[in-house]
């Protein structure tokens, strides 16, 4: 055979075509005796319902953690999970946390030092020291 | 109180303790009494019968089914006449459900948010009165699949319909019915069998017009590998990982709608493919060691140049109550993404689907540049350009440095005529030849015409450029050079 093909799966790029939310789940874990479960519980009975309304593509799990601080757990595509304490936090700084959860991604905080990521080559090219006038054949 | 060195063999002897001679001589213990513990039920689900469970990811272990199976029979001998009773075969039949048990069977386990509150037993002290042939819906426990009326209360289905934006159009309960592959539920009117096949034509028609018409002088072996890399089954196990879809430990009636639900094979055990063996319906199939073309693949296998078995009369119709054979994850994510693909071209129509498609899987980046490998090309350019008419290929040393050296660079341009071809460098004065050479062959194979007509934009009326719905032939190339 004078021609044979590597196998290859084609690369994702979320957002090119559709969006894939990467939140996939929330649980929200409040307490009825903690003092520092206020907000939490604030939170669920205010602002949760129009939260989970405006975010359809999450599943929100609501569920008592007896004698413990209030957290929130986010579970992502990437199969890792994060958790939030939201001890001692009002109603609105909850859903501050609920909506940093839902807009992060699973991947480890990183730092980006780079302006631009990209697949593509550079437009204009690197400079080659075998290119260019000097060179005749 | 006074100080008392404790004697006695005892713990504590030898210590000082400050404590009443009462206190020591007395023999008294502590009585606790029996009183009746506090009433600290307040929610919805912390009433017998609906006790606190922990999110869902653990609802699916056995020991928790099993108990919560004998807490139903204790449950259901109250008001439950009888549990055998037929699966409704037509979905839309199961929309309606007797207004004394809504939505009971899937309210064992509260996974979504809400958990509805039992009727009142009085409902059912008097069974005579309601109607005279009550549809009593069977154990999930005794299915081999979820109801389609749970698919209206899951709340990983709903997430999973957002996620994807599938239109409203689209029902859950279709849904639910793509993520069932036929090892869990081996009747075809609940499982995604008959879905997953218009979806495996859907998405093999989609893929080969787009990469035949912008690629019009692809070599097939490329061809079947970019196939594959789009819609092949590695592809649409990654996409369903993608998009977050979670498959159960063991299938059963029971289980979230939202899960994809097949039997897993074990690990160790031959894949179902390899057990068939040679059967591909070409001749001399028995003869494993004969090369298969490329023309018998394009006749004999399927889209991505894979043997498939052919089509026999048994697995066209398949017995509903046979038990299909375990099958990889690979393999069911694979039918599920297809399902989902036909049951949106059933629902929606043949626009929405193909901006699905397009949206989801074409916006995928896959370097057709990478998938190229040559064995001779230096060769194969030599014959291409005397079968187009060009000028025998030359090749010339453009620059070079370090020849001498450990790590010498060459850089060589392949000419037809006054042409350049293409160029490669090299650490050798040949690697940097046969580089050109491949180089010069992906462009010609890589050619790609500005504007291109899809025939299932025309079909569908939303053709580009020439109107709407207006057919302009596209490239048909001679082929890959034979040598």
């Amino acid at each position: 055979m004078p021609l044979s093909a590597v196998k290859a799966i084609a690369k994702g790029q979320n957002g090119v075509g559709a969006f894939i939310l990467q939140c996939k789940r929330l649980d929200f874990h409040y307490c009825d005796w903690a003092g520092s479960s206020k907000g939490m519980n604030a939170f669920i009975k205010t602002f949760l319902p129009k939260f989970a309304k405006q975010n359809p593509q999450i599943e929100i799990t609501i569920s008592p953690r007896p004698r413990k601080h209030p957290v929130i757990k986010g579970h992502y595509i990437n199969g890792r999970e994060k958790a939030i304490c939201v001890r001692n936090m009002t109603s609105e700084l909850v859903l501050e946390k609920a909506t940093l959860l839902r807009d992060a991604s699973g991947e480890k905080l990183k730092r980006v030092n780079k302006p631009v990521q990209s697949m593509n080559e550079s437009v204009r090219g690197i400079w080659s020291p075998h290119h260019g006038a000097r060179y005749q054949i | 109180l006074t100080h008392y060195r404790l004697g006695k063999n005892l713990p504590g002897s030898g210590n000082f303790v400050l404590c009443s001679l009462s206190a020591l001589k007395l023999n008294t213990t502590a009585h606790i009494p029996k009183m009746t513990p506090p009433i600290i039920a307040v929610l919805d689900f912390q009433f017998p019968g609906f006790e606190y469970h922990p999110p869902a990811g653990d609802q699916t272990c056995f020991g928790y089914l099993q108990r919560c199976r004998v807490r139903i029979q204790r449950w259901g001998s109250q008001f439950l006449a009888s549990r055998a009773s037929p699966r409704l075969s037509c979905p839309c039949q199961t929309l309606f459900h007797h207004p004394s048990f809504p939505q009971q069977t899937h309210n064992r386990r509260p996974q979504s948010t809400q958990a509805t509150r039992l009727p009142p037993l009085s409902d059912f002290l008097e069974p005579s009165q309601s109607e005279p042939t009550p549809s009593i819906p069977p154990e999930p426990e005794s299915l081999p699949s979820p109801p389609p009326s749970a698919a209206l209360s899951s709340a990983k289905l709903a997430a999973l319909h957002a996620r994807l934006s599938l239109p409203p159009r689209f029902p859950l309960q279709t849904l639910a019915r793509t993520l069932i592959h036929q090892s869990a539920d081996p009747n075809p009117a609940f499982n995604n069998s008959s879905l997953s096949q218009l979806g495996t034509n859907l998405l093999g028609y989609y893929t080969a017009e787009h990469l035949m018409c912008h690629y019009p002088r692809l070599p097939m072996s490329v061809l079947f590998a970019a196939q594959a890399a789009y819609v092949g089954p590695q592809a649409l196990a990654q996409i369903c990982k993608e998009w977050g879809v979670e498959s159960v430990a063991e299938p059963g009636g029971e289980v979230d709608p939202g899960l994809l639900q097949f039997r897993s094979i074990p690990a160790g055990a031959s894949l179902p493919s390899t057990s068939q063996g040679a059967k591909t319906g070409r001749p001399n199939a028995e003869r494993s060691h004969w090369n298969t073309s490329t023309t018998s693949k394009i006749i004999y296998d399927d889209q991505f140049g894979s043997p498939q078995p052919p089509p026999t009369p048994s697995t066209s119709s398949p017995n509903r109550h046979e038990l299909q054979p375990p099958v990889p994850l690979e393999t069911a994510s694979a039918s599920f993404i297809r399902a989902l693909i036909g049951a949106t071209y059933l629902h929606c129509g043949a626009p929405t689907t193909h901006r699905f498609y397009t949206s989801h899987f074409l916006s995928r980046h896959l370097s057709l540049p990478s998938l190229f490998d040559f064995r001779i090309p230096t060769r194969d350019l030599s014959r291409l350009c005397a079968r187009e008419g060009f000028e025998p290929p030359v090749a010339r040393l453009e620059s070079e440095t370090g020849r001498k050296s450990r790590h010498p660079v060459f850089v060589v341009g392949v000419y037809s005529g006054a042409d350049k071809l293409g160029e490669g460098t090299g650490a050798s004065l040949n690697e940097a030849r046969v580089r050109a050479s491949a180089a010069a062959l992906k462009s010609w194979y890589l050619y790609r015409p500005l504007e291109v007509c899809v025939p299932s934009a025309v079909e569908v009326g939303m053709g580009q450029g020439g109107g709407k719905g207006k057919w302009r032939p596209n490239l048909v190339d001679l082929g890959e050079v034979i040598t």
